[in-house]
């Protein structure tokens, strides 16, 4: 779907309202909704569908997706969530993943950053090198 | 044995400890030949985008919240939802005498099934043209072989020369009588019957063409004897439109190797037309804002940066250069369409070929009026200035005059001799297709037609006498003709030796 440009650059000032500290603030998310909604601007529609996605995008890049193979013990995870959110800032949301096919060791993914240990990623590189 | 045991240790213990990192985006669309991606925050421009089963695809458009990207594989092994990563490395060739006698595809792999190429040097497919200061004045002539584009419009190394012309008219037959020529000289040199020649290696790229065409190409230069100095890289019209959008970069990296290394290359774009079209499509389908004839708006930089990469470097740099001959194919010969008129600015001459010429049976078809060389003239040999330096006038006075005698029949003395020297001049450059002549033979030619041997010659029958005064030349004279080679200039002996076998020549009769 093309998304024109004055759809993108109000979508994208909808989105910054969403902020406050840096943050992203639910309860501005949803006062910004309501004010589209009710003021019914011209292409309504595919401003909140743009809107929904930059929102998306960036709640991507706040979450942390961590996958082993096994179930962490739950010291080890909030230590790596701790020392995550030193990184990424404290608004970082995580979710524990049990993944058999990593075989063994950590998959961490934060937006589009990927950091991976797993046998399954070393077998696979391995494989590319021989 | 050990060794590879070795090898396969350490790539096994570099693997236990590491964790990589990677920046991975989510493909959202695919189809056409690209795929849009949603992730990728540390893409660069050009960039190599590894997607799952072996598949890659380069980064061309950067926007706010996803990357466009065209494949280079097979582009039904990849579907939405599946990972994509960054690899850090721009798209590269493989390049060295290796390629020399191969026939490859855009990625440098091997299309002749004469096993893997076994180089280990890889070029970037897009490289930035050599700057100012590594340049240097062309110099050197380009033997085409091909006597009425060694007279006229004379190629020098590292020179652009577009070839320009209709559908069937000759075009890619000129590029081709050009490499036989070059190899034909590069044997000579390595026999030793040449001396003081620097090899010129050559590059065919094909796009869009039919694989028949190609084969056909590939199956002349083998049997010219002409395929140990030639890579061919193909991407046919079977191919995707990335991989023709890719191929003329690739050949270019392929010849940038031999200039870096002190050789000279000459590469033959075939045809860039349909480089414009394939390119015209990716960014179709990249939604890339379209411009004149549905071009984007960088189609000229496309070409510019590509023939950019032709030059002549100095001594410091190694003294190497790249020659380039694109061919641009004209619609019912409308040289101001917008990709021709993009390139003629781009290029230092063109070569253009007419249609109506060739059905006259004028074959090359060259149009001497609208053909020029604009920096050749310095690399020409002496020899040869010396005997065609007019060539060209007397010819563009010819179709003058021809045009307006055909309302008059009495004519002036001097008209009629000038009409029947151009008459003369059009037969002489009349020559058949892969049968490129050395250049001592095209001096001595010409130097009989000046000299005024040929002017007792029927029109219909000058190419006869040719034929034989060359065939003469080689047989019993072939002294004066490597003296003419090694000399490169016709002294007084020499004009006396030449007038003395035209002499014999002439007393035998050839033409009755």
């Amino acid at each position: 779907m093309r998304v024109s440009k004055e759809v993108r650059q109000i979508a994208r000032e909808l989105l910054h309202a969403s902020f406050t500290d840096n943050q992203l603030d639910p309860g501005r998310v949803a006062s910004v909704v309501d004010s589209v909604m009710s003021k019914r601007p011209h292409n309504c529609i595919k401003i909140l569908d743009y809107y929904k996605r930059l929102l998306r995008l960036e709640v991507e890049k706040r979450h942390a997706r961590i996958e082993t193979a096994t179930p962490l013990a739950p010291a080890t995870g909030s230590e790596i969530v701790s020392n995550l959110k030193k990184r990424y800032g404290s608004d970082l949301t995580s979710e524990f993943v049990v993944n058999p096919e990593v075989l063994g060791g950590m998959r961490i993914r934060v937006g589009s950053d990927v950091w991976d240990s797993t046998v399954r990623n070393r077998l696979e590189r391995l494989q590319q090198q021989l | 044995m050990s060794s590879i045991l070795e090898e396969i240790e350490t790539k096994i213990a570099g693997l236990k400890t590491s964790t990589t990192k990677s920046n991975v985006g989510v493909v959202r669309e695919t189809g056409d030949g690209v795929a849009r991606i949603e992730g990728l925050s540390d893409v660069m421009l050009n960039e190599m985008i590894e997607f799952p089963n072996g598949v890659f695809g380069l980064a061309l458009n950067l926007e706010e919240t996803e990357v466009g990207a065209i494949l280079l594989g097979d582009n039904v092994k990849i579907s939405e939802g599946d990972e994509a990563r960054t690899t850090g490395k721009l798209l590269q060739v493989p390049v060295g005498k290796e390629l020399l006698g191969r026939v490859v595809d855009t990625l440098g792999q091997p299309l002749d099934g004469k096993g893997p190429i076994k180089s280990d040097t890889f070029y970037p497919v897009e490289k930035i043209a050599p700057g100012i200061i590594k340049r240097r004045s062309v110099s050197q002539p380009v033997q085409t072989g091909i006597m009425a584009i060694d007279a006229m419009i004379p190629i020098g190394r590292g020179q652009r020369e577009l070839i320009i012309g209709d559908r069937a008219t000759g075009k890619s037959t000129i590029a081709i009588d050009t490499i036989i020529s070059q190899a034909r000289l590069n044997k000579a040199a390595e026999e030793g019957r040449l001396k003081d020649h620097r090899p010129l290696y050559c590059i065919y790229v094909a796009v869009g063409q039919k694989n028949s065409n190609v084969a056909r190409t590939l199956g002349v230069l083998e049997k010219e004897g002409a395929m140990p100095y030639t890579t061919i890289v193909s991407a046919p019209a079977s191919d995707t439109a990335t991989n023709q959008y890719l191929a003329p970069f690739a050949g270019a990296s392929m010849g940038e190797w031999f200039m870096d290394h002190g050789m000279d290359a000459l590469i033959i774009y075939d045809d860039l037309s349909k480089h414009a079209v394939a390119y015209r499509q990716v960014s179709l389908v990249l939604k890339r804002p379209s411009g004149r004839e549905a071009y984007p708006g960088d189609v000229f930089y496309l070409h510019s940066r590509l023939l950019e990469r032709s030059a002549r470097v100095t001594e410091a740099a190694g003294g190497g250069s790249v020659t380039a001959l694109p061919i641009i194919e004209t619609q019912a010969g409308d040289v101001s369409a917008y990709i021709p008129t993009n390139v003629i600015s781009i290029t230092d001459g063109q070569i253009y070929l007419e249609t109506d010429l060739f059905y006259q049976g004028v074959r090359p078809a060259i149009s001497v009026g609208l053909s020029v060389s604009r920096v050749g003239s310095a690399a020409q040999i002496k020899a040869i200035k010396q005997v065609a330096g007019k060539v060209k006038l007397d010819l563009a006075q010819y179709r003058e005059l021809a045009a307006f005698a055909q309302f008059g029949s009495d004519l002036d003395a001097a008209t009629k001799a000038r009409l029947d020297r151009g008459q003369r001049i059009v037969e002489l450059f009349k020559q058949k297709q892969y049968n490129p002549l050395p250049v001592e033979l095209q001096v001595a030619v010409m130097w009989a037609m000046q000299n005024g041997f040929l002017d007792s010659v029927p029109v219909e029958r000058v190419k006869e006498f040719q034929n034989k005064l060359q065939d003469f030349l080689q047989t019993r004279k072939e002294s004066l003709l490597s003296a003419i080679r090694e000399r490169k200039e016709l002294d007084a002996e020499l004009g006396k030796d030449l007038k003395a076998a035209l002499e014999d020549f002439v007393a035998s009769k050839p033409v009755g």
